[in-house]
């Protein structure tokens, strides 16, 4: 094989031996598993591959694969960066995940309903009960409430990454509606029609399968004297940015894609508005907030919701997925307890690791967070989508006083992790027309039903785009990849 | 199916169809006048104030000067003015976009394409020389997308729906295009009253504008005369774009909703079918007595047509989604 200094599109990729490289190994050679796609990528040619990226960024977006930006006097159409250089996870790699991601959600799910019923965890000393008392995202409304089937989490997004010393770590959980999967289903048929030569020579899992498998979910969590249930995702409207998602999600089930006013309760049975009148609606995916779910029960100013849908949920009437009061479990606080969470609900040991965390809550495991702030990820523990975080060998000497002082004044809102190496991955850079490494995660979803359980075999790389940068989230600018996981 | 998405559909399909309309009397107008027989009609000024009119009911005063550019691009290409093809095609697309889990992939994927090529047209190149290749991209546009709303699409409720927006539509299109030319063709009889003039160039616009010129005179075998292309444009059942075959094919696609309804006289498809019912015997006779009132009674009675299909099928409370509420939900991305 040639060097790989000799092609082109990879001229500029710089090795930095302090991160797992997923295509080179130490001695920068080609890791086995890559071989056959990247002899494909280095019979291009700059000019070729420019082509072959530009029209798969058309292709997203002619099929309105899009975000809209909103200025002051236009609207702004964007596709959410996209490469198109595949993540391959092999499939003894994938079995560990796989079973690691599904022993998270199921004990997530047996939390959930202690949390909300005996509080047996807490009582036993396991849990602080500060972690739940204090947590904004505890929904006093759902205690000794039982959802349909006692699933809570039916969809659940786990983050993870890949660590210089190879092995997979969890980064967070996420069991308030994750979104993402829309793309990667829209990552795989850009690929499969950018790369169908070498596609043939992989034997990839498909993910296409992902909805089917949703409306098997939903179906099986269904309200009690209900045969045939009738599903429906609820967004929040076509100017919420993830809009394109649900749009997907409801067209690939074959169900009807609500807004609040198209619902409304009476009796506490939910209807929604047809052409012919009401028919009653059993089970609700939702894609709306818990807060904004029901004026009546939550924010009276929500107007995206529907005025007494909490109430029907408690009777029973309908089943919403995810559970309201999700959040209580994914909080990053908790995060730090799922060793022994796993333990206790399924007497197991925990499949996929933990990052160490440090809780500013503890008196001593704050003063080593104040004192190696340099050398620490200070994340707040209720915040999603990328915000708030530090990362503390990128700050001056100003900013980690500042920090400092965040943190003493609300030491329960903030948690600290190590810097963890994420492994870097092959990425088009258009500016330098070439590959540079660039840090990836990987996002899982796993899905939870009445005697059913499902992962997505596939997931998405988001990639952070910036040189350095380790935060990959959509919203700070991250891309994504198609994620190949092989049989 | 919902409510919202239903008018949803029921405006995709009025839109698409509209935005064909108003590029094909932009396109064959413009381009008729160019080498008309006479003065007036081949004036510039004339030729505007046809489009004006067609477009937006709009009589211009006769001392205002009108500029050339100006008007071709406030109808073509100006986002702000509520009758141009850049506004209808967009709103075409945005209410296909509110209902896209509904249609298929395909018909979205040429309505956002088309819908994109038209936001991005270069105004300069428009309004110096892109009219033809403008006007022509949208109508070819638009029958591509008609023929995957065919060809693609369950043929369902959603889909009469569809149609019935398309249908209603080119009836009231085809209708105010009539009226228009009629006007044109009454101005130009005033101002050479004393002379007698061939004012046959305006018929063959106008069956040109509603694509119906070679098959009118397939059928006639005659150069068009107002009675015979009012004839034919009116109450042919075989063109499929007269007013009688938009009619017939309302009926059709409102009687596939209403099955499950007892008929009210009040009803969509009442005044539909009683409306359709009435053009089974009309003759061109009848009209020809008074084609003003005519016009005005029939583009009445299309509006109150669609307000019922609205209040019969489309109707929900007000719509409190404003692009604000983005900002409120703190939805986990």
């Amino acid at each position: 094989m040639k060097n790989t200094i000799e092609l082109p599109l990879f001229s500029a990729y710089k090795f930095d031996s302090n991160f797992y490289d997923e295509l080179f190994n130490k001695n920068k050679e080609i890791r086995d598993i890559y071989k056959t796609l990247f002899k494909l990528f280095s019979q291009y040619s700059v000019t070729e591959f420019n082509a072959l990226n530009e029209r798969a960024k058309e292709s997203f977006f002619n099929l309105g694969i899009t975000f809209q930006v909103y200025g002051e006097n236009s609207v702004q159409e964007k596709i959410f960066p996209f490469d198109l250089f595949p993540r391959i996870i092999e499939q003894k790699e994938w079995d560990t995940i796989e079973k690691g991601v599904l022993q998270r959600s199921k004990a997530l799910n047996l939390f959930l309903w202690d949390v909300y019923h005996d509080q047996k965890i807490i009582k036993q000393g396991i849990v602080p009960i500060e972690l739940i008392s204090s947590s904004e995202n505890f929904i006093t409304k759902m205690k000794g409430l039982d959802p349909p089937e006692g699933v809570y989490n039916h969809i659940s997004g786990t983050d993870l990454i890949k660590h210089a010393d190879g092995n997979y770590y969890v980064l967070e959980d996420n069991i308030r509606c994750p979104s993402g999967v829309s793309y990667v289903i829209g990552n795989r048929t850009a690929v499969k029609h950018a790369l169908f030569g070498v596609f043939n020579k992989y034997n990839t899992h498909r993910v296409v399968d992902y909805g089917a498998n949703l409306l098997e979910i939903m179906e099986s969590v269904k309200p009690k004297g209900v045969d045939n249930p009738v599903c429906v995702i609820i967004t929040p409207g076509v100017y919420n940015s993830a809009y394109y998602e649900h749009s997907f999600l409801a067209k690939q089930m074959g169900i009807d894609l609500v807004e609040g006013r198209d619902l409304f309760v009476e009796n506490d049975f939910v209807y929604k508005r047809t052409i012919y009148g009401p028919q009653k609606v059993d089970v609700i995916y939702r894609r709306i907030d818990d807060l904004f779910i029901d004026p009546l029960a939550f924010k009276p100013e929500s107007v995206l919701g529907v005025p007494g849908l909490f109430s029907a949920y408690q009777k029973g009437n309908v089943c919403l997925v995810n559970a309201p009061g999700t959040g209580v479990a994914d909080d990053k606080a908790i995060y730090t307890y799922m060793p022994e969470i796993i333990k206790y609900y399924l007497d197991e040991d925990q499949i996929l690791s933990n990052v160490h965390t440090y809780h500013c809550s503890r008196e001593k495991e704050m003063s080593y967070v104040l004192e190696n702030i340099d050398k620490l990820v200070v994340k707040p523990v209720d915040e999603s989508g990328g915000y708030g975080i530090s990362i503390g060998n990128k700050l001056t000497k100003e900013e980690i006083q500042k920090v400092k002082d965040t943190i003493k004044a609300n030491p329960r809102k903030y948690i600290a992790q190590p810097i963890m190496s994420l492994s870097t991955h092959p990425t088009y850079i258009e500016e330098t027309e070439s590959f540079e490494p660039r840090h990836v995660d990987l996002r899982t979803f796993t899905l939870l039903g009445k005697d059913k359980e499902y992962v997505l075999k596939g997931g998405l790389s988001r990639v952070a785009l910036r040189r350095g940068n380790l935060v990959v989230n959509s919203s700070q600018g991250g891309g994504s990849k198609d994620t190949w996981v092989l049989k | 199916m919902l409510a919202r998405v239903a008018n949803n559909l029921f405006w995709m399909g009025r839109y698409i169809e509209r935005s064909e309309h108003l590029a094909r009397y932009l396109n064959v107008n413009y381009f008729s006048s160019l080498d008309a027989p006479n003065e007036l009609s081949q004036s510039r000024d004339f030729v505007l104030r046809s489009i004006m009119y067609m477009v937006n009911d709009e009589i211009i005063e006769s001392d205002i000067k009108l500029k050339e550019e100006e008007v071709l691009f406030n109808v073509g290409l100006n986002t702000e003015k509520p009758y141009s093809i850049i506004t209808s095609f967009n709103s075409a697309y945005e209410n296909a976009r509110s209902s896209r889990d509904l249609i298929s992939t395909e018909l979205f994927e040429s309505i956002n394409r088309i819908n994109h090529s038209i936001k991005n047209y270069n105004p300069d190149t428009f309004v110096k020389n892109g009219l033809y290749d403008f006007t022509s991209m949208i109508t070819k546009s638009t029958a591509e997308i008609r023929s995957k709303i065919k060809g693609t699409i369950l043929h369902d409720e959603a889909y009469a729906i569809i149609m019935l927006g398309i249908y209603l539509e080119r009836a009231l299109q085809v209708t105010r295009i009539i009226n228009s030319k009629c006007s044109d063709a009454a101005v130009e009889k005033s101002k050479y009253k004393d002379t007698v003039i061939d004012d046959s160039h305006q018929w063959s616009t106008l069956l040109k504008c509603v694509f119906s010129y070679d098959m009118m005179r397939r059928f006639y075998k005659k150069t068009p005369t107002k009675k015979t292309t009012l004839e034919f444009l009116i109450l042919n059942s075989d063109c499929p774009r007269s007013i009688k075959s938009s009619l017939f094919l309302i009926k059709k696609y409102i009687q596939k909703l209403a099955v499950n309804q007892k008929g009210s006289t009040n009803s969509a498809s009442f005044l539909i079918g009683k409306l359709h019912c009435e053009f089974e015997y009309k003759l061109i006779e009848d009209i020809e007595k008074d084609t003003e009132g005519f016009i005005r009674d029939l583009i009445n009675k299309l509006i109150i047509i669609g307000l019922k299909l609205d209040d019969n099928y489309f109707k929900i409370p007000e719509a409190p989604v404003s692009k604000t509420n983005n900002i409120s939900s703190t939805q986990k991305q």
